[in-house]
């Protein structure tokens, strides 16, 4: 008999072993933790609506107005990606390991490339002013503002700045205003105002990422 | 007496929680020890008012509590400790108290002095005006306790009550229990054999949602005589009751 | 011992606790950023008359109100669920309901404080600068009124579905509904009718809605039936929601997998009867009186000055017109009068108007004095024109004629502000219109005669220092008319204008009335 007998790992229980690759694994318990299924039905909702607004013009058709009501919901989809920030465990999850960060940035990049996915699928066969090209920028833009908005309220009340933003922008639009921050205002191809909404996505992705969300304020509520 | 139950069940879909409890508890502290799942939560949920039982009659303080008015009444005179306290992070200690006296309709002008008392009573006087998000595991267990006693219950209801706190406030903690049974009915659901044997006049043990075993702690020890399990006669006491009871 | 000192007495306290820790304060910053640059700015780019000024409230300030208020009504609702606290208040003797009221009360008491200060902000500023009127209460009322049932509606929401994403679907859906009610009102894409409800009806109800006419309530009051309405519809609402909270608990449990949806358990958990039946009275009130504001709004009519009334509401002596006080000033041989509302822009319509007024003065049909009229007549926009005698030109607010009011905010450039003014006296002077309801009234005229009239009017305006712009300058030509025609215009625009203004003026004064009648040809302007 050998030490290596007796040092090796121990023989899993029966029925206990999983053929599931353990990072596959952990990024599905992750995706729980922040209770995305439930994001996804809630932005798949979003997306119900923006349809049927469009099939019932409920929306302006045309001209400078036709973004008022896809805004609205649009805004309220990237604030309930920036919302899957919240972890429900606060610093027991802090004190683990490398893998945090990247499940974070993963979580929420994912999150919002599906939310985009799940809006333009709701529009298909709809006109949509813009068309795809606004409502991923929007999409981009807005969630990059609620995960900063994370960083400081915490993830329960990380819808707060996307609102508040989405109102500006409302204004914005009436005004007709040509400044890139402006991004859900500005032309398909207006290139200063996707610069602004990928910077805002990534700045908001790598603090994000980085710090996590706030646990004071949203958890204190 | 305080607690009438008969032949109470409760099921959640095929568990039964509690299968045919039937007690009854006047003045004084009692014991209410089981292994986890047999039901003491159950049980306390279903004293505490929060939970209804699936059949059986039951009386609190004379009162049926199966009718809106009388339930009413004995929530007025009635603490509870759930065993996970759930609590507003930002409150601080005497507003979380004040806040439950307020919601169980004690006179108001009643209200500061039971507040204090409450304080003083879990021994949190210096972190009065903290914030409970500031408070440690064991302060927080206090901060329950207080609320429950607030009122001067007549009958309280404490699930895990000791859970994080030192050996000296478990200690004090005892002697507090002691003197709220002088006046009303206490039942501290507990996992701690030695917090029932230093201030509990009575035990019962459940096991599968049944009470297996009632009786003085003394009582419980003589079980467990010639028991090899436990390392102190009453937890012998317990081991030989629930390895009789699953046998 | 530890001694407390607690004031106040009884659910007040209650109450204290909930305003002391509600989480409504720390987003009062973001709210107030939102505040000034949306409800603020339009304001400011408004006249300062009161109605206009008061018509942001429902415009934008709800809307911006409406994206938090629902957020955080849900905020508030969810705590026991987020909380884990819901045994530990169930066990307590204060009825549910009480417990809940107190809750909202502590979030609603903080939006609408944060909401009656964004009031007081802007009519603040108007008081400070309007010279006529005073602060309608109105357009108050019915913002609070939404406000109130934006915040009811996220709360009950959060109670009844306590998860993480309900605050901000309900801010989605609150804003969505505002939208569409915006856009019925605006009738561009009609709402189609839904359940056989009529399609408009639902956007009179929203408090949303383009701009009023500049001088709506300055010639005639504005009829409060539609506010009343509205006000009845977002009550109804909100008293029914209430209710709901009364059998929340109950309907808690009748959704809860373990309860098995058993009406006992809904009974075991509703609270006592009599809380029960208050709440069922307080839901079917609330429906009774939401549903009867819905009727009402289906019989609402146009009335003749531009706004609604609804018969059953209508008071016969809000028709009756306001007195008029004007002010007025005198340029060259122009006498400029404007309502006293409107008196900070008196000094600079006069300034728009001396340059043309110079231009025609003496001339047959001059006017002698240009007074501003109402906007509105019997349910029409009123066209601009020169009647009586002595000769008065007879403008609006709406700038002469039926340009969309300030929705777009007013131009930055003076020019801009001018021309229509300037515009609006030469067309009437030229082509010897009256003022009319619903298009000018004026003798009919060939295209030829037509051009001839439109090029002395741009050589006019030329010769006064603005610019005729296509748009601006061509309000008497019928359509849009051809190159060649704007070129053959042009040109004698041009040749026209090369004379002396004497030579100008001596061919007005023996050409006029041929003028006028459409006989002059655009080759026979010299």
């Amino acid at each position: 008999m050998t030490a290596a007998g007796v040092l090796g790992p121990p023989t899993a229980p029966a029925g206990t072993t999983s053929r599931t690759p353990p990072g596959a694994r952990l990024a599905w318990l992750h995706l729980r933790t922040r209770r995305v299924p439930a994001a996804i039905i809630a932005i798949a909702a979003c997306a119900g609506l923006l349809r049927a607004a469009l099939y019932w013009h409920w929306t302006f058709a045309a001209g400078p107005y036709a973004q008022q009501v896809p805004m609205i919901i649009e805004a309220g989809a990237a604030a309930v990606v920036a919302m899957t920030a919240h972890s429900p465990f606060g610093e027991a999850e802090r004190a683990t390991g490398r893998c945090l960060p990247y499940l974070r940035l993963g979580t929420a990049a994912g999150m919002c490339a599906l939310a985009i996915g799940l809006l333009q699928l709701g529009v298909i066969g709809e006109g949509l002013n813009g068309g795809l090209p606004v409502l991923a920028r929007n999409v981009i833009g807005i969630t990059g503002l609620g995960l900063l908005c994370s960083l400081i309220t915490g993830g329960l009340l990380a819808w707060t700045l996307p609102m508040g933003y989405m109102v500006f922008a409302q204004y914005a639009l009436l005004e007709a205003w040509t400044s890139p921050w402006a991004w859900p205002v500005r032309p398909p191809a207006d290139r200063g105002a996707w610069i602004c909404a990928c910077l805002s996505l990534a700045v908001g992705l790598l603090l994000f990422a980085v710090r996590g969300p706030r646990t004071e304020l949203s958890d204190n509520g | 007496m305080n607690v009438n139950l008969t032949e109470i069940h409760r099921s959640f879909g095929k568990n039964k929680a509690v299968d045919g409890v039937s007690l009854e508890l006047g003045t004084g502290v009692f014991g209410l020890l089981g292994p986890n799942g047999a039901g003491k939560t159950s049980l306390l949920r279903i004293l505490a008012t929060v939970l209804p039982p699936s059949s059986g009659e039951m009386a609190l303080l004379g009162r049926d509590p199966r009718a809106s008015a009388a339930r009413r009444e004995i929530r007025r005179r009635l603490g509870y400790l759930p065993q996970n306290l759930g609590y507003y992070p930002s409150f601080t200690v005497v507003e979380f108290i004040e806040y439950f006296a307020l919601l169980k309709e004690m006179p108001v002008p009643a209200v500061p002095r039971a507040v204090a008392a409450a304080v003083e009573r879990v021994d949190l006087g210096p972190k009065a005006k903290a914030k409970l998000r500031t408070l440690s595991g064991g302060m927080l267990r206090r901060v329950g306790i207080a609320q429950a006693i607030v009122n001067n219950p007549d009958l309280l209801l404490l699930d895990e009550p000791t859970a994080g706190l030192d050996p000296e406030q478990r200690v004090q903690f005892r002697s507090l229990l002691r003197g709220l049974g002088e006046s009303s009915t206490v039942l501290v659901s507990t996992h701690l054999v030695e917090d029932v044997g230093a201030a509990c006049s009575e035990v019962a043990l459940m096991s599968a949602g049944k009470i297996v075993f009632r009786g003085t702690p003394d009582e419980l020890t003589v079980r467990g005589e010639g028991h090899s399990v436990g390392d102190a006669p009453l937890e012998r006491g317990y081991s030989a009751v629930l390895a009789e009871a699953r046998s | 011992m530890t001694t407390v000192s607690l004031p106040l007495a009884g659910p007040a306290r209650a109450l204290r606790l909930e305003l002391k820790r509600s989480a409504v304060p720390f987003l009062l910053p973001l709210l107030a950023a939102v505040f000034y640059y949306n409800t603020v700015r339009t304001a400011d780019g408004f006249p300062a008359v009161w109605t206009l000024r008061a018509s942001v409230i429902g415009d934008h300030m709800l809307f911006e109100f409406s994206a938090f208020a629902g957020g955080l009504g849900a905020w508030a609702g969810s705590r026991e669920g987020r909380r884990k606290t819901a045994d530990l208040v169930t066990t307590t003797a204060r009825a549910a309901w009480a417990r809940l009221s107190i809750a909202l009360a502590g979030t609603l008491a903080w939006l609408l404080l944060a909401f009656g200060s964004g009031v007081a902000v802007l009519y603040v500023k108007t008081a400070l600068q309007a010279t006529w009127g005073g602060p309608p209460v109105w357009p108050v009322l019915v913002g609070a009124a939404g406000v109130t049932v934006v915040t009811v509606i996220g709360f009950t929401c959060g109670v009844l579905f306590p998860g993480r994403f309900t605050a901000p679907l309900v801010a989605v859906v609150t804003l969505f509904l505002y939208q569409v009610g915006f856009h019925a009102v605006l009738g561009i894409d009609p709402v189609p009718g839904i359940h056989g409800l009529g399609s408009g009806t639902y956007g009179l109800l929203s408090p949303a809605g383009p701009p009023p006419n500049p001088d709506a309530g300055v010639y005639y009051r504005i009829a409060p039936d539609l506010s009343v309405v509205r006000v009845m519809f977002l009550a109804g609402i909100a008293v029914a929601l209430f209710g709901m909270l009364g059998l929340a608990p109950g309907v808690r449990r009748l959704a809860s997998p373990r309860s098995r949806g058993s009406v006992r358990a809904f009974l075991a958990h509703g609270g006592s009867w009599p809380l029960r039946g208050a709440a069922l009275v307080l839901i079917a009130g609330g429906l009774a009186a939401a549903v009867t504001a819905f009727s009402l709004a289906g019989t609402a009519r146009l009335d003749p000055v531009g706004g609604w009334e609804i018969p059953a509401l209508h008071a016969a002596a809000s028709d009756r017109p306001l007195p008029v006080a004007e002010d007025c000033t005198s340029v060259a041989t122009l006498r400029v009068c404007v309502d006293q509302a409107f008196s900070d822009d008196l000094s600079d319509v006069a300034d728009a108007l001396k340059p043309v007024a110079g231009e025609i003065a003496g001339l047959p049909g001059a006017p002698a004095k240009a007074a501003e009229v109402a906007s509105m007549d019997g349910g029409q926009q009123v066209m601009s024109g020169t009647a009586g005698n002595p000769p008065v030109f007879e403008f609006t607010a709406e700038h002469v004629g039926p340009i969309f009011g300030d929705f777009n905010a007013p131009a930055d450039d003076p020019a801009q502000w001018r021309a229509p003014f300037q515009t609006g006296l030469l067309d009437a002077f030229v082509a010897g219109l009256a003022p009319g309801s619903g298009q000018h009234a004026g003798p009919a005229v060939p295209p030829a005669g037509l051009a001839a009239q439109q090029a002395v009017v741009n050589a006019l305006l030329t010769a006064a220092g603005t610019a005729p712009s296509e748009i601006g300058g061509n309000e008497l030509l019928p359509g849009q008319p051809s190159a060649a025609t704007w070129a053959a215009i042009g040109a004698a625009t041009r040749r026209f204008l090369a004379l002396p203004a004497s030579a100008r003026r001596a061919w007005l004064a023996t050409h006029l009335t041929a003028l006028r009648a459409g006989t002059i040809t655009l080759a026979q302007v010299p």
